[in-house]
């Protein structure tokens, strides 16, 4: 990747890695065809796009008829979301988690102004929903539930399996942003009764720009994008081809390798955990077990993110803010104060999250950069450390 | 996509100046709020004028935080004018150009900060403020002056006519109350924030002083007592003479300057007895009726830049050097009951029993619930149903009893004025106002005691005892003040 020094921020994006860049080369250097196109060559560009199809489908399970391709993960919660929303328009309800990616909780503020109504669930001090609440919240005239399979600021893992059983016994939609949680966790739509689920190529070392939404057999979707009808109709607009055989290539290479990047994640994930707690007023923010093996979040009292974030890449380490999506403007996360976080300790938030390419070295290097940063801040702080 | 810093932003983050607390400091000074994500804190040495010692603390953004550290820069070892003048521009050019959308917040943060140092340090010497001393501003500087600034335009021009005409001009902005909307200056526009970016963009230096003690004790309780005494306050009176004029007379001697100028609309004229106020070129504006008790000693030093103007020549001068202020709506209110609701600003600070209401020969109508309700001329709300309209033409805090009666009881031959300020002798008086933009009634008066007996030539209508009644030779202010009691009707 572009930038310097060393890069612990792979919730944010994912270095491509080199085999599927590789895979993906034929298919930018030579004229790509048109995938609908009925010579050779668009048949081509379609074979390979149904190849690609079948290796996102075994990452979860799934048939490859069930997987659409669209631009990315949040092309896929829009899809999802509104989709369900809009293929039954007698139902007008709509229950979701407070602590979804704005890819979700800007359509779901969306569908509130167009006169649905909303429950919102809470969550525990981990940012954890309870299945419980789901089912109380469950309606007859409920659309669809929205709950993320991890969640992308604090990691914590969310009970899916659970809620995904309460939403199918009463036979209400559930749509899951999986973009962070895919290829870290073992996915298997053959086990969890979800209806949607979104995800994203760039956050498993695939390229970006490109993302899909697995659709259970048998789902109503309206879709969103309108046009030439590709992708059964449920995403017009000529297929990212390249970008699509990569993703294939990145989700093959996922489902092998999860196991062993799994080990090596949280690994790196605990050493660092370690490494920083013993800075005082370091906090780790999300679930202790259930988070995701790459996830790191913390608040760190007396010190602002943001300053934080910049000394650090001034020192040779990129980490993310508390939420790399709502970091431009100055208003703390909402996942953040849905957890009972101050405000004051939301602007304090940021996350760093390891991956395969991540070494010991740059672990142990981060750990002291992390406390020289720290320091210098807070002595420029006139807010004391508790 | 959020723009993003400028090296020199990452620069002064990576490597501030000036990090740290000043010992024992002359002045400190804190602003934003850690719940907003923002706070910035100055401390400073002060000797001989000059900031000897500069130091800064801040919780916040980079732009915050190379913000603070590129003010330390400007402000260090300067002059206190020449750091008072320290604008937004000023640090973003150290930085650079121009900080990202959105973070444009952070000059104004440390700005205030450092500002608010000032006024700490200010407030520490403003024990003589307090005493009451101040000079004749004869030892002071020629060719200098501190300009009053509200934030309004006539403030704004003052200053800025006071610079074109070649004075070295020092703005200071008054924290009176703590009615301005919006104390945190991250979160809401303050008064006090727009009336120094005013003056930073004319390249003035600008000062706040903290009154708040001053204008409670001079005004607000004043206020407040006279309601409850029966009379009918004008706090603007009070203010002008005792907290704002003294307040501007002290920073103009702790700077060496001579001059004190206001937006007001008046002149000071020269007359045998000395200087004394004038009425101004505008009619309409006429601000010497709320002058009145401005002492002579600082009558003598003060410039009135707008009373050679009309109102209309004012609003085109700011339009025309493109001040901010050129359409700010006039303010009308009393400044520190933003709504306007005097009377339950009153209720709320003073018990006030219920009472009768009587007529003239002491018949009882009816009952009230406080005397606070009740001025002098007042028709409405007297509860009492007659055939012909009422009004209070007098309250008798004594007895809790507002006295009603037909207009034309209300109508006043003589008036005992006392309190009074004289710039010329009382024998020049021919003619007195009574209200704000009333007419001015032809007069004599005469000495009685420590007050004065005016004979009205022609009877006015429902004189307020606590309002002013000011004296005029012509379009000079012979004197002014307090109405005591109406004489005979």
């Amino acid at each position: 990747m572009q930038g310097n020094g060393v890069y612990l921020d792979y919730a944010a994006t994912s270095p491509l890695d080199e085999r599927v860049l590789q895979a993906m080369l034929p298919y930018l250097r030579e004229p790509a065809g048109n995938p609908s196109s009925l010579h050779s060559f668009g048949a081509s560009a379609s074979e390979a796009i149904e190849e690609a199809r079948g290796k996102v489908a075994a990452m979860i399970g799934a048939s490859p008829e069930e997987v659409i391709f669209t631009s990315g993960g949040t092309e896929s919660d829009n899809l999802g979301v509104l989709g369900l929303a809009r293929s039954d328009p007698g139902k007008r309800h709509v229950v979701v988690s407070p602590v979804e990616h704005a890819a979700v909780r800007e359509c779901i503020a969306g569908l509130e102004r167009d006169g649905y109504e909303i429950s919102r669930l809470t969550v525990d001090g981990y940012g954890m929903v309870d299945p419980g609440d789901v089912e109380r919240a469950l309606r007859p005239d409920t659309a669809l539930v929205a709950v993320m399979w991890a969640n992308n600021e604090v990691g914590t893992v969310e009970p899916v399996e659970e809620i995904a059983r309460v939403c199918a016994e009463r036979g209400v939609p559930l749509h899951v942003d999986a973009v962070q949680a895919a290829g870290r966790l073992p996915m298997d739509t053959g086990r969890v009764p979800l209806s949607t689920l979104a995800l994203s190529s760039h956050k498993l070392y695939g390229p970006q720009g490109v993302g899909a939404l697995y659709v259970r057999e048998g789902v109503r979707l309206e879709p969103v994008v309108h046009g030439g009808g590709q992708e059964r109709g449920l995403r017009s607009g000529t297929e990212n081809v390249a970008g699509i055989v990569g993703f294939g290539e990145a989700a093959r290479l996922a489902g092998l390798e999860r196991e062993q990047r799994v080990r090596h994640e949280r690994e790196l994930r605990d050493l660092l955990i370690a490494g920083v707690s013993e800075i005082p007023g370091v906090h780790l923010r999300g679930h202790p077990e259930e988070r995701l093996p790459n996830n790191v979040h913390l608040t760190v009292e007396g010190v602002e993110s943001e300053s934080l974030v910049l000394m650090l890449d001034a020192l040779g380490y990129a980490i993310g803010r508390g939420s790399a999506c709502a970091s431009s403007g100055h208003k703390a996360s909402p996942v953040l104060l849905a957890m009972g976080i101050t405000e004051e300790e939301a602007f304090s938030a940021v996350r760093v999250t390891v991956g395969k390419d991540t070494s010991r070295d740059d672990v142990s290097g981060f750990v002291g950069a992390f406390r020289e940063a720290v320091e210098r801040l807070r002595e420029l702080s006139p807010v004391r450390v508790r | 996509m959020p723009e993003r810093y400028r090296p020199e932003v990452i620069e002064h983050l990576v490597h501030p100046q000036g990090v740290g607390e000043v010992n024992q400091p002359d002045g400190c000074g804190e602003a934003g709020d850690a719940a907003c994500g923002d706070v910035a804190r100055f401390t400073l040495r002060v000797e001989d004028s000059r900031l000897s010692e500069v130091c800064y603390k801040v919780y916040g953004c980079a732009a915050c935080v190379a913000a603070g550290s590129a003010l330390v820069g400007l402000v260090r070892g300067r002059h206190l004018l020449e750091a008072a003048r320290v604008s937004r521009a000023d640090v973003e050019e150290v930085l650079g150009g121009p900080l990202p959308e959105g973070k444009e917040h952070a000059l104004t943060l440390v700005i205030d900060a450092l500002h608010r140092a000032f006024e700490d340090y200010l407030d520490h010497r403003a024990d003589v403020l307090l005493g009451g001393g101040y000079t004749d501003g004869s030892a002071g500087e020629e060719g200098t002056v501190v300009a009053a600034m509200s934030g309004g335009v006539d403030s704004a021009v003052t200053a800025l006519l006071l610079k074109e005409a070649g004075y070295r001009v020092a703005t200071v902005t008054f924290r009176l109350h703590d009615g301005e909307p919006g104390s945190r200056s991250c979160c809401s526009p303050d008064t006090v924030l727009f009336a120094r970016e005013t003056a930073h963009r004319m390249g003035l230096p600008h000062f706040t002083l903290n009154l708040k003690r001053l204008f409670e004790r001079r005004v607000l309780s004043d206020f407040v007592g006279s309601y409850a005494a029966g009379r009918t306050p004008n706090p603007c009176v009070a203010c002008n003479a005792h907290v704002k004029f003294h307040a501007a007379a002290f920073l103009a001697d702790m700077l060496g300057f001579r001059h004190i100028a206001t937006g007001h609309y008046a002149r000071v004229a020269e007359t045998p007895y000395g200087p004394a106020l004038a009425r101004p070129k505008d009619e309409r504006k006429d601000q010497t009726y709320v002058l009145w008790p401005v002492p002579e000693k600082l009558l003598r030093r003060t410039v009135f830049p707008l009373g050679d103007y009309e109102k209309s020549e004012v609003r085109a001068i700011a339009a025309d050097r493109e001040l901010a202020v050129a359409h700010t709506p006039e303010s009308q209110d009393i400044c520190f009951i933003p709504d306007g609701d005097y009377r339950r600003f009153v209720r709320e600070r003073v018990t006030s029993g219920p009472g009768e209401v009587v007529d003239r020969s002491g018949r009882v109508l009816g009952r009230h619930e406080g005397i606070v309700n009740f001025t002098v001329g007042q028709r409405r709300g007297l509860g009492v149903s007659t055939s012909t309209p009422l009004y209070v033409t007098e309250v008798r805090p004594e007895c809790r009893q507002v006295v009603v009666g037909r207009k034309r009881d209300l109508l006043v031959w003589e008036i005992l004025v006392g309190e009074t300020n004289w710039f010329m002798d009382p024998s020049e008086a021919d003619s007195v106002q009574v209200r704000y933009n009333g007419s001015q009634l032809p007069c004599r008066i005469k000495r009685e005691g420590e007050s004065w007996l005016v004979r009205l030539e022609e009877p006015t209508m429902a004189v307020a005892p606590g309002q002013s009644a000011v004296f005029y030779a012509g379009e000079r202010v012979v004197g002014g003040g307090v109405i005591l009691r109406r004489g005979r009707g």
